[in-house]
């Protein structure tokens, strides 16, 4: 048992972080946006060029008045939806078959290590060949790059299923089937969200990349659209938008994660 | 009676970088339907790799283990295994893991609940069937695996150093309750242990190991009644705690 100096050095040391805890984002965000105004405010940058927070919102709340953010937010998120939910499902399935079979992991190793590396923008070109400038393309380089991450961790994750618990199902007598739905898939769960995570950063990644050329709406679009008029303003409203639905997005798939991968706690 | 295991000249060598390493001399040994049996022996001597091969995890090399008469083939639900590492499902209840070992009796759904639940407090966690593993100490999860796999009945149960990452207290009490659900379902024990108390208080017949290569160097039969307590081992099995610890010190400083 820790004695009570342990239990308040440790309980004091947390007491200001622990109060401060809830409010952190708002301090990070302000602490921001102090330095940011402050190098506005003292004149070494030109306006033009590295626009004052209250630009940036000027123009947000200019595209959000002409409707533009609201159909720019629709396009992104429909594609980055449809092609993570391609990506993802092909992804696991292909990782549940390949994950338990040797021979499998022999081949695939290899040839995932030179997959991996090429990054989404390299293959814009390959998709518009293929699926025009239309939807097809960016669907195609949104699902490939997520099936490609997403089936690496199932992989890894049904590759690693601790041997132990195996054995145990096996002398419980499970057969097969139930084995692996209700031992190996449960003890690859941690790896396969992780790999869900990675795969819905990649896919507003591959998302921006496929829209900054051969498209005509959409938050990478409106980027590109910005440039030609240099509004630099409009980029940062832009950047903005897309970092706050990428943190949106990762919290909402692992509030949900957490909730199906409960055992999994640090 | 059923339970008989007879391990006939099973020796067992790992192939590694440097050439096959033989981990198991050819070995005999006969565990008599509903005896207990303790291996006890120093560090790497092939305390586990006997157990994993009457589990079925492992092949033999050479040589063959019959239960009740029949060469195992594999893991079967008629052998049960306890692990140190308890091995619960992590992402079921203490209540489902029992259940998982009902499954393949195929029972209807109020009886297997009902079963689980008489086989939970038959290791006194009666309340703790919608726990989860993590959320379980030490004891208790130890508790929850062993209810587990006397739900699948076996006549085997194979336990390898099950109370071993134990404190001493509750080390007793699970002493305890093994003996009592073993006097209740006389199931055939084999026991890993490197703890010589806990071999003299548990086992009819102790098998002391030596290792390089792995083989039986004494055997010990122990009619004592129990409960044995370990204050008294003197009196009970005199000489005995000392010879056995005179067996395994020197490989243990070898090492
Ligand atoms: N999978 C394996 N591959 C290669 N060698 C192994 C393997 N498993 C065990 N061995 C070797 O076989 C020998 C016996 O190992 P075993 O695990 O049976 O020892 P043990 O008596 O259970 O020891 P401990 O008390 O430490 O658990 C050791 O020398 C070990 O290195
Ligand atoms: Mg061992």
């Amino acid at each position: 048992m820790p004695g009570p100096a342990a239990v308040f050095a440790g309980s004091r040391d947390s007491w200001v972080a622990r109060a401060l805890e809830p409010l952190t984002p708002l301090l990070s965000f302000a602490m921001v946006l102090a330095v940011w105004s402050l190098v506005c405010l003292s004149g070494i940058v030109s306006d033009s060029v590295f626009p004052p927070p209250w630009q940036a919102w000027e123009a947000a709340v200019e595209l959000y008045q002409t409707g533009v953010l609201a159909s720019d937010f629709a396009a992104s998120i429909s594609r980055a939806a449809i092609g993570f939910a391609i990506g993802a499902t092909l992804g696991i399935a292909t990782g549940l078959l390949t994950g338990r079979t040797a021979l499998f992991s022999l081949l695939l190793n290899p040839f995932l290590r030179v997959m991996r590396p090429i990054p989404a923008i390299a293959l814009v070109p390959v998709a518009i060949v293929w699926f025009g400038i239309g939807e097809g393309s960016k669907y195609f380089l949104i699902s490939y790059t997520v099936f490609l991450t997403v089936w690496f961790n199932t992989h890894h994750g049904m590759e690693y299923v601790p041997d132990i618990y195996i054995r145990a199902s096996r002398c419980l007598g499970a057969p097969r089937w139930r084995e692996f739905c209700t031992v190996t898939i449960p003890a690859a769960a941690p790896h396969i969200l992780g790999g869900i995570r990675l795969g819905v950063a990649l896919a507003l990644l591959s998302l921006v990349a496929a829209e900054l050329s051969g498209a005509t709406s959409g938050i990478g679009y409106r980027l590109q659209e910005a440039r030609q008029y240099i509004r630099t303003d409009r980029m940062f409203a832009l950047l903005i938008e897309l970092g706050l639905l990428g943190a949106g997005l990762d919290w909402i798939v692992n509030q949900i994660g957490r909730r199906i991968v409960h055992w999994e706690q640090a | 009676m059923s339970g008989r295991v007879e391990i006939q000249d099973l020796s067992i060598s790992f192939h590694g970088r440097g050439g096959a390493t033989q981990a198991l001399a050819p070995t005999n040994l006969t565990l008599e339907p509903g005896t207990f049996t303790a291996l006890i022996g120093p560090s790497g001597c092939g305390k586990s790799t006997i157990l994993n091969a009457v589990a079925g995890f492992i092949a033999p090399t050479a040589g063959k283990i019959l239960i009740d008469g029949k060469r195992i083939g594999g893991p079967n639900p008629g052998v049960g295994v306890i692990f140190q590492q308890y091995a619960l499902f992590p992402w079921l209840t203490a209540l489902s893991n029992v259940k998982f070992a009902l499954k393949r009796l195929s029972l209807p759904k109020g009886e297997m609940e009902s079963r689980a639940m008489d086989c939970l407090a038959e290791v006194g966690l009666a309340d703790a069937g919608g726990k989860y593993p993590g959320q379980l100490s030490g004891g208790m999860k130890q508790r929850v695996a062993i209810a587990r796999t006397l739900a699948g009945e076996p006549g085997v149960l194979l336990m390898d150093e099950p109370f071993g990452a134990l404190d001493a207290q509750t080390r007793l009490s699970m002493h305890e309750l093994l003996l009592r659900i073993w006097d209740r379902r006389k199931a055939t024990i084999l026991f890993v242990t490197h703890d010589v108390d806990e071999a003299l208080a548990l086992a009819d017949i102790v098998h002391v190991m030596a290792s390089a290569p792995g083989r039986v160097i004494a055997t010990h039969v122990l009619d004592a009644p129990r409960p044995r307590a370990a204050s008294k081992f003197d009196t009970t099995f005199p000489g005995l705690r000392e010879s056995i610890l005179g067996l395994l010190r020197p490989a243990v400083s070898t090492q």
